[in-house]
C-alpha cells in the first residue's frame, strides 16, 4: 500500500533506473483517473475504514433497544452486561476505524500532494529550458502550490464517499427488504438528486475556472513584486504595483466569491433535496402504515434510516463538488505535463570527441580544439545566440502561452479561446520539435550535434551564459555542485575566477550559506561564483558568455589569464570585446550581423581590420569622447 | 596578496559523510514485533516532537528568513478582527446558527408525524399538513444555509483580500536588507498558503466552532435536567479527555509552524528549480534538483506526520471519552432503574442525548483544529509585519539639493563592515563616477548615498536632512538609484518605466524611451508601450531591460541619480553613446555613475576610487592619471 512520501519516478529519466509510467495527460478527467489509480489499494483500504467507521454508528440505537427489552426491563444483568459489553466492543471498534481512517486519509492526500510536487519538479528537471518557452513560470509553480493540494482533497472525499456509498446502500438494502415500494425509493433517490444538481456544476465550474486563473495571476504577482522589491526601492513604484497587486486582488476576490456564491446554491441545492427526500420517505411511510402494508415500528427504523442516509447524500455532493475543483486543477497541470521534451535522442547515438574542432554552419565558425577562442561581436545578443547554438540550446524566441486566460469569456467564446491556446502551444512544440531533430547545423569532430544524445551534448559543451543563476546553498554546494571534487580542485577554481574574497567575506567559509540567486554578493563576486562553478565543471569544451561584464579591469586581467592557463589543451571560447581577454586569445573571431568576417591573432585585426578596432578599441582620445 | 583560503582544509566537508536529510530514528523498524514497533512509534513521536520545538525557536528569532509572531499577537490579531467586523460577524453566526435549528427542527417535526400515525392508529388526521410544514422548514433550512454560506463567502473572501493585501502592502514597506536575505519562496507561501489558510479558518472555523460548542452546551444542560445521576457519571468521563486536550493544544500550534515551514521550503526549492530551470540543464543539475525536492518533502512528510499523530492521540481520547458514556449512561441507567431512582423515559432520553453529542463533537475537534492551523498561519503572517522598519519618515524637508555623505560605515553582518568611514560631497550638478575592485563597496556606497539603506554610523544627506528620514515620495524626487540587478515587472512597458512618476504621459513615456535608444524595438512589440512584459510574457534581453531601468530613470527625473551598473549588458559602444546622449539630457542634474567601464569615468568630472570599503582617490581622470596611482593602474589596465 502507498504511504507518503510517495517514490515517483515519472518524466525526468537522468538517473533513474526504474522510471514509472506517465500520468495520463489525454484530457483533464483521464488525468485525474490516473492520479486515483496510483494509489488504488490505498483508496479502497481507507474505503473499507470509512465504512466500518461509519457502520457501527446505525448498531447503537438498535443495541440499546435489546438492552432496554432484555437488560432493565426484562431484569437480567447478564443479558444487561452482555449488550453493554457489545455497546462497548462497538465503540471501541468504531474509535480504531476513526483514528485508521484518518491516518489512511492523511497517507491518500499527502501521496496525492507530495506525488504531484514531485511531478513538477521532474518535468522541470526533464525539460530544462525549453519548459520556459512554452509556459510562464508563475503557471508551473501554482500547479505546485494550489493543484497539487486539491488532488489531495479529491482522495479524501473519494475514499469517504465510497465509505459512504457502502452503507448507502446497506441501508437501501435492509429498507428494500422490508417495503419495495420505500427501498427503490430510497435507491433511486441519491442519483435522481445527483441529477438534478448537476447542471449547476457547470457554471460553478466555469466560476471556480475564473478564480483559479487569476488567484494563479495574483501570485505571479506577488513573486514578482517580491522578486523586484530593491529595484522598487531604488526608483519608486512601490504604490504602482502595490495597486496593481490590490486591483488584481479585488479581481481575484470578485472571482471568488461568485463562485463561493453558486457554490452555496449547489449547497443550498443539496439540503433542499434531501430534506424533500427524508419527508418524502416518510409520508409515503405514513401512508402505508394508514393502508396497512407497514407497521408503525417499521416506519420509526424508516424515519432513523432516513435521518442515516442524509449523510451520504451529502457526501456525495460534496464528492461532485470537490470533483468540480479538481477538474479545473487537472486542466492547469495537464497544461504542464502533457508537454514533451522536443529532443528524441538518435537511434544510434555517436560518441562526441570534445578534443575536436566545433564547426558552426550558420556563422561559418570553426572552433579550434585545445585553444583558446575569443568572439568579438558589436552586438552582445548575436554572440549569445552563437553561443546557444553550440550548446545545442533552442532560442528564447517564443511567448509561452498560459493555460488559461481571458477570463471574461464565455461559452464558446472561451472554448475558442483555449483551442487557440492549445493550438499556439502545438505551434511552438511542433516548432521546437522541428529543430530539435533535424540537423542542428553545429558539428564537433565532424559529427552533427543532431547525431548524438542530448546527455552526451551536454557533458562535452559547456555553455555558461549571462542568465546562468546561482542556487541557495552553501559555497561548496555552489562551486561543485555534483561533489565530485576535492578540496585542492576546488580552491583551484576559486582562484582561477579570482573568487577568492568571496570565501574570505564568509566567517563558515566553504559552509557560508549563499542566499537564493548569490543576492547577498556583490555583482562581481556572483558573477566571479558563476565562472568558477562553470571552470570546475571542467567540460571538454567551455563556452562563456560575457563572464567578466560585472569585475574591474585588475580582475578581468586576472581571470582571462588564470583561464587561459588553466584550460590550456581544451577547447574553450568566451564571447567578449574586452582587450583583457583578447590578449590571451590563442584566436580571436570577428562576427558581424552574426557571420564570422574575420579571424586571426588580437594584435594582427587590431591592425589590419579597421572594424575590428572600431568594436574593441578602448583609447578614448578620438572623436568620440562625449562631452 | 596573504592566502585567503587559509582555513579551506577545515571549512570543506566531505560530502559523502553527510547525514541524511532524515535520521535513520525517524524511519520505522525493518524487523521488529509489535511491541517493539509501537515503542520505536512514540519514540519517533518524541524525536520529531524536538525536531518542531527547534523550528518553533528557530523561526521565532531567525538569523536569515521571517520569523513568525508569538500566540499574543495571533490572539491580538483575532480579537482585532472580530472586533471590527462585528456586524459581519454576528450575522455569519446567526445565519449558521439558524440552518443548524433547522437542521434540528426536521428531524423533530418527522418524529413528531411519526408518533401522531402511533398515536392516532390507521387514520391520521392532518398528516399531509405536516409533512407541508416539514417541507416549509426545509425550504427554509435551504435558504439559511444559502444564506449562512453567501455571507461566509463574502466575509471570507473580503478578508481574504485585504489580509493578502495588508500583507503586500507590508512587504513593499520592508527593510530591503531582510527581502534580500529571505527567500522569496518563504515570503510567496506566506501571501498565499498561509492568507489562505487563515481566512477560510476564520471563515468557516469560527462560525462552526461557536454553533457546535452551543449544541454541546445545550445538550450538556439538558442531560442535568433530564437525570442528574445518569448526567454526572456520563460527565465525569467526558472530563477525562482534558489532559489529551491540554496536551493537544499545546503542541499544535508548533506543530503546525513547523509544517507551515516545510511547505516554504519545497517552495523555494522548487521555484528556484523552475526559474533556474536553463543553469540546471547546462549544468546536469537536473538529478540534484530533484533530490533536493525529495528531500524537503521527505522533511515536510515528518512534520506531517507529527501533527497526525497529535491528532490521532486527540481523536482517541475524545472519541474514547465521548462514545464510551454511552456504556456508562446504560449501566448506570439499570441500576438507577432498579433501585427506582430513574424510569425507562429518563434512560431513553439521556442516551439520545449522549449519541446526540457526537456529531456536534466531531465538529467541535474538526473546527478546533481548523483554528490551530489557521492560527499557525496566522502567526506565520504576522511574523512578516513584525520585522521593524528601518526607516521613520521625520516631516523635515531638504533645503537644496547638495548631497553630501559624512563618515559612512556600513555592514551587512554585525561586526564586517564593508564601507569603513567615507566621506563624499557631491558637487550639484557633477558627473562622479565611481570606480575599484569587485565587492569592495561601491554599490553599497550608492545605496547609501540614495537613501534605501541606513549607514551604520555617519549620516548621508541631502539639503541637511538625512536620506533615510526622507518620507519615501520626497526621496525619489532627490535621488534615484539604478540598481545592478534588473528586474522587469509583470505588466506593460508603460508601467515598467512610469514607476516613480505614475501620472506621465504616453508621450513622456516614449520620450524616455527614446532618450535610451529603445523606443525603435518597442515600437515594433505588438503593443508598443502597451505590451504585457515580465516573468511568463514578452521577453526582453538583458540589454532591453536595462535600456527599460534607465528610462525609469529618465522619467523619475530627481536632481542626483546613482547609476550602478547601469549599462554593463549594452554593448561598449552604444552604451558609451547611450550615456553621452543621457548626459546631455541630465544636464544639471547630479550623476554618480557605477562603472567597471572606465570610459564611464573618462568622461565623468570627477573620479572616486574605493578599495576595500574607503575611497582612497578622487580627483579628474587626467590628475589621477598624473598622480599615477591605483586609478592610472587600473587605467592602464583597462586600456592595455
Ligand atoms: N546583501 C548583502 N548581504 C551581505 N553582504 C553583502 C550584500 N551585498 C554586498 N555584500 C558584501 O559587501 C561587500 C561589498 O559589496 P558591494 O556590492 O558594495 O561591492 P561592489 O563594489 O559593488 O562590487 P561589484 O563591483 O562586484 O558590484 C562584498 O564583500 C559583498 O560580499
Ligand atoms: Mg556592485
Amino acid at each position: 500500500m502507498q504511504d507518503f512520501p510517495p517514490r515517483v519516478a515519472t518524466f525526468f529519466t537522468g538517473t533513474d533506473d526504474a522510471p514509472s509510467p506517465d500520468p495520463d495527460t489525454r484530457s483533464p478527467l483521464a488525468f485525474l483517473r490516473w492520479i486515483l489509480r496510483q494509489q488504488t489499494a490505498l483508496l479502497a483500504v481507507s474505503s473499507l475504514c470509512y465504512a466500518l467507521w461509519f457502520l457501527p454508528m446505525t448498531l447503537g440505537p438498535w443495541i440499546f433497544g435489546r438492552a432496554v427489552d432484555q437488560g432493565i426491563v426484562g431484569g437480567s444483568t447478564t443479558a444487561l452486561l452482555g449488550w453493554a459489553a457489545l455497546l462497548l466492543g462497538v465503540v471501541v471498534v468504531g474509535g480504531v476505524f476513526g483514528v485508521v481512517s484518518h491516518t489512511l486519509v492523511v497517507r491518500s492526500w499527502l501521496v496525492g500532494l507530495y506525488g504531484t510536487l514531485e511531478m513538477v519538479t521532474r518535468k522541470a528537471a526533464q525539460m530544462g529550458h525549453v519548459l520556459p518557452r512554452r509556459s510562464p513560470t508563475g503557471e508551473v509553480l501554482s500547479v505546485a502550490s494550489s493543484d497539487s493540494d486539491e488532488f489531495g482533497a479529491l482522495t479524501e472525499v473519494l475514499a469517504r464517499t465510497i465509505g459512504q456509498l457502502a452503507s448507502y446502500l446497506t441501508v437501501a438494502f435492509i429498507v428494500l427488504t422490508m417495503s419495495w415500494q420505500l427501498g427503490l425509493l430510497t435507491l433511486v433517490a441519491a442519483p435522481l438528486i445527483l441529477g438534478v444538481a448537476l447542471p449547476l456544476l457547470r457554471p460553478l465550474h466555469r466560476r471556480q475556472e475564473v478564480e483559479r486563473s487569476r488567484t494563479s495571476d495574483l501570485t505571479s504577482l506577488a513573486t514578482d513584486i517580491v522578486a523586484g522589491l530593491r529595484i522598487l526601492r531604488g526608483i519608486g513604484g512601490e504604490q504602482t504595483f502595490g495597486a496593481n497587486y490590490d486591483r488584481q486582488s479585488q479581481s481575484a476576490k470578485r472571482a471568488g466569491v461568485a463562485a463561493g456564491i453558486w457554490q452555496a446554491v449547489v449547497e443550498a441545492v443539496g439540503v433542499l433535496l434531501s430534506g424533500l427526500f427524508l419527508v418524502a420517505l416518510v409520508w409515503l411511510g405514513a401512508r402505508e402504515v394508514e393502508s396497512g402494508e407497514l407497521s408503525v415500528g417499521e416506519l420509526i427504523t424508516f424515519l432513523g434510516y432516513g435521518l442515516f442516509m442524509v449523510g451520504p447524500i451529502r457526501t456525495f455532493f460534496e464528492f461532485a463538488q470537490k470533483g468540480v475543483r479538481s477538474l479545473v486543477s487537472a486542466r492547469k497541470a495537464v497544461a504542464i505535463f502533457e508537454q514533451r521534451a522536443p529532443w528524441r535522442d538518435p537511434s544510434e547515438p555517436v560518441a562526441l570527441d570534445g578534443t575536436a574542432s566545433l564547426v558552426d554552419s550558420a556563422s561559418g565558425l570553426t572552433v579550434r580544439p585545445g585553444i583558446l577562442t575569443v568572439v568579438v561581436s558589436a552586438v552582445p545578443e548575436q554572440s549569445a545566440a552563437l553561443a546557444d547554438r553550440l550548446g545545442r540550446y533552442l532560442p528564447a524566441d517564443t511567448d509561452p502561452v498560459p493555460a488559461e486566460d481571458d477570463e471574461d469569456a464565455r461559452g464558446r467564446a472561451a472554448r475558442r479561446a483555449r483551442t487557440e491556446r492549445a493550438r499556439e502551444r502545438a505551434r511552438i512544440a511542433a516548432l521546437d520539435e522541428e529543430r530539435a531533430t533535424r540537423e542542428w547545423g553545429v558539428t564537433i569532430g565532424g559529427v552533427d550535434l543532431a547525431s548524438a544524445s542530448l546527455a552526451e551534448v551536454r557533458r562535452t559543451v559547456l555553455v555558461s551564459d549571462t542568465g546562468s543563476q546561482l542556487f541557495a546553498g552553501t559555497l561548496q554546494d555552489a562551486i561543485d555542485p555534483h561533489g565530485r571534487l576535492d578540496r585542492e580542485q576546488a580552491e583551484h577554481a576559486l582562484r582561477v575566477a579570482n573568487a577568492e574574497d568571496v570565501y574570505d567575506a564568509l566567517p563558515e567559509g566553504w559552509q557560508g550559506q549563499l542566499d537564493e540567486r548569490g543576492r547577498g554578493l556583490s555583482g562581481g563576486q556572483r558573477q566571479r561564483v558563476v565562472l568558477a562553478r562553470a571552470v570546475a565543471a571542467d567540460a571538454p569544451v567551455l563556452v562563456l558568455v560575457e563572464p567578466t561584464s560585472a569585475v574591474d579591469a585588475h580582475t578581468e586581467a586576472r581571470i582571462a589569464e588564470r583561464v587561459a592557463e588553466t584550460r590550456r589543451g581544451r577547447t574553450t571560447l568566451v564571447t567578449t570585446v574586452s582587450p583583457l581577454w583578447l590578449h590571451h586569445a590563442d584566436r580571436v573571431v570577428l562576427l558581424r550581423d552574426g557571420t564570422v568576417v574575420a579571424e586571426g591573432r588580437h594584435a594582427d585585426l587590431l591592425t589590419g581590420n579597421d572594424d575590428y578596432r572600431h568594436v574593441v578599441a578602448r583609447a578614448l582620445d578620438d572623436e568620440e569622447a562625449v562631452r | 596578496m596573504t592566502d585567503l583560503l587559509a582555513s579551506s582544509a577545515q571549512t570543506w566537508r566531505d560530502r559523502s559523510a553527510d547525514p541524511p536529510v532524515i535520521p535513520d530514528e525517524l524511519r520505522p523498524p525493518a524487523h521488529a514485533g509489535a511491541r517493539e514497533r509501537n515503542r520505536a512509534l512514540w519514540q519517533r513521536h518524541d524525536l520529531r516532537r524536538q525536531r518542531a520545538e527547534d523550528v518553533y525557536a528557530a523561526s521565532r528569532n531567525p538569523v536569515r528568513g521571517w520569523p513568525v509572531s508569538g500566540n499574543r499577537a495571533v490572539l491580538a490579531f483575532f480579537g482585532d478582527l472580530v472586533r471590527r467586523s462585528r456586524g459581519t460577524f454576528v450575522l455569519l453566526i446567526a445565519l449558521n446558527a439558524l440552518a443548524a435549528a433547522s437542521a434540528l427542527v426536521v428531524p423533530r417535526l418527522l418524529g413528531a408525524l411519526v408518533n401522531r400515525v402511533e398515536a392516532q392508529g390507521a387514520v391520521v388526521e392532518g398528516l399531509d399538513g405536516l409533512a407541508l410544514a416539514v417541507v416549509g422548514v426545509v425550504v427554509l433550512q435551504a435558504l439559511f444555509t444559502f444564506g449562512a454560506q453567501r455571507t461566509s463567502t463574502y466575509f471570507g473572501q473580503d478578508l481574504l483580500a485585504s489580509a493578502r493585501e495588508y500583507i503586500v502592502g507590508t512587504i513593499l514597506r520592508l527593510p530591503v536588507g531582510r527581502v534580500e536575505g529571505a527567500s522569496t519562496g518563504d515570503l510567496v507561501t506566506r501571501v498565499t498558503r498561509d492568507v489562505g489558510t487563515m481566512a477560510r479558518s476564520v471563515q468557516w472555523g469560527v462560525p462552526r466552532l461557536l454553533i457546535s460548542l452551543s449544541t454541546v452546551v445545550l445538550s450538556v444542560v439538558a442531560m442535568l435536567l433530564n437525570s442528574l445521576v445518569l448526567a454526572v457519571p456520563a460527565l465525569l468521563v467526558f472530563s477525562l479527555c482534558t489532559p489529551a486536550v491540554r496536551t493537544y493544544l499545546r503542541r499544535a500550534p508548533r506543530a503546525y509552524i513547523t509544517e507551515g515551514a516545510t511547505y516554504s521550503r519545497i517552495n523555494t526549492t522548487l521555484t528556484e528549480t523552475v526559474e533556474g530551470a536553463r543553469t540546471v540543464e547546462a549544468l546536469g543539475l537536473s538529478g540534484s534538483r530533484v533530490r533536493a525536492g525529495e528531500d524537503d518533502i521527505e522533511v515536510s512528510a515528518q512534520a506531517e506526520r507529527y501533527s497526525m499523530t497529535l491528532r490521532n492521540v486527540l481523536f482517541a481520547a475524545l472519541n474514547g471519552a465521548f462514545q464510551v458514556p454511552q456504556v456508562v449512561t446504560l449501566v448506570v441507567g439499570a441500576y438507577g432503574y432498579s433501585r427506582g431512582w430513574v424510569d425507562l423515559g429518563q434512560i431513553t432520553a439521556a442516551m439520545l442525548y449522549v449519541v446526540a453529542l457526537g456529531e456536534p463533537l466531531d465538529a467541535v475537534i474538526g473546527e478546533v483544529d481548523r483554528l490551530q492551523v489557521g492560527a499557525a498561519s496566522t502567526s506565520r503572517l504576522l511574523g512578516i509585519a513584525e520585522v521593524p522598519p528601518d526607516r521613520e519618515a521625520g516631516d523635515r524637508l531638504p533645503a537644496g539639493v547638495e548631497l553630501v555623505g559624512e563618515d559612512l560605515r556600513f555592514a551587512y553582518r554585525e561586526g564586517h563592515d564593508v564601507l569603513h568611514g567615507v566621506d563624499l560631497r557631491l558637487r550639484t550638478g557633477e558627473r562622479l563616477a565611481v570606480v575599484g575592485p569587485s565587492g569592495s563597496g561601491k554599490s553599497t556606497l550608492g545605496r547609501l548615498l540614495s537613501g534605501i539603506n541606513r549607514p551604520r554610523t555617519g549620516t548621508a544627506r541631502v539639503g541637511g536632512v538625512d536620506l533615510v528620514d526622507l518620507p519615501l515620495e520626497v526621496l525619489r524626487t532627490e535621488v534615484a538609484l539604478v540598481t545592478q540587478e534588473h528586474h522587469v515587472f509583470i505588466g506593460t512597458i508603460r508601467d515598467n518605466v512610469v514607476l516613480a512618476r505614475e501620472d506621465s504621459t504616453d508621450d513622456a513615456v516614449r520620450q524616455a524611451l527614446a532618450a535610451v535608444g529603445a523606443l525603435a524595438w518597442v515600437e515594433r512589440l505588438p503593443d508598443g508601450i502597451g505590451t504585457t512584459i515580465g516573468s511568463g510574457r514578452q521577453a526582453l534581453t538583458p540589454a532591453q531591460a536595462q535600456q527599460v531601468a534607465l528610462a525609469r530613470l529618465i522619467i523619475a527625473d530627481p536632481h542626483t541619480l546613482v547609476l550602478d551598473e547601469a549599462t554593463s549588458l549594452i554593448d561598449p559602444r552604444t552604451a558609451r553613446t547611450l550615456e553621452g546622449s543621457m548626459n546631455s539630457l541630465l544636464a544639471g542634474r547630479t550623476v554618480v555613475a557605477i562603472a567597471h567601464r572606465l570610459h564611464t569615468a573618462h568622461d565623468a568630472d570627477r573620479i572616486a576610487v574605493v578599495i576595500d570599503g574607503r575611497i582612497v582617490e578622487l580627483d579628474s581622470h587626467d590628475e589621477l592619471i598624473a598622480l599615477d596611482g591605483e586609478y592610472a593602474g587600473l587605467w592602464r589596465a583597462w586600456t592595455s
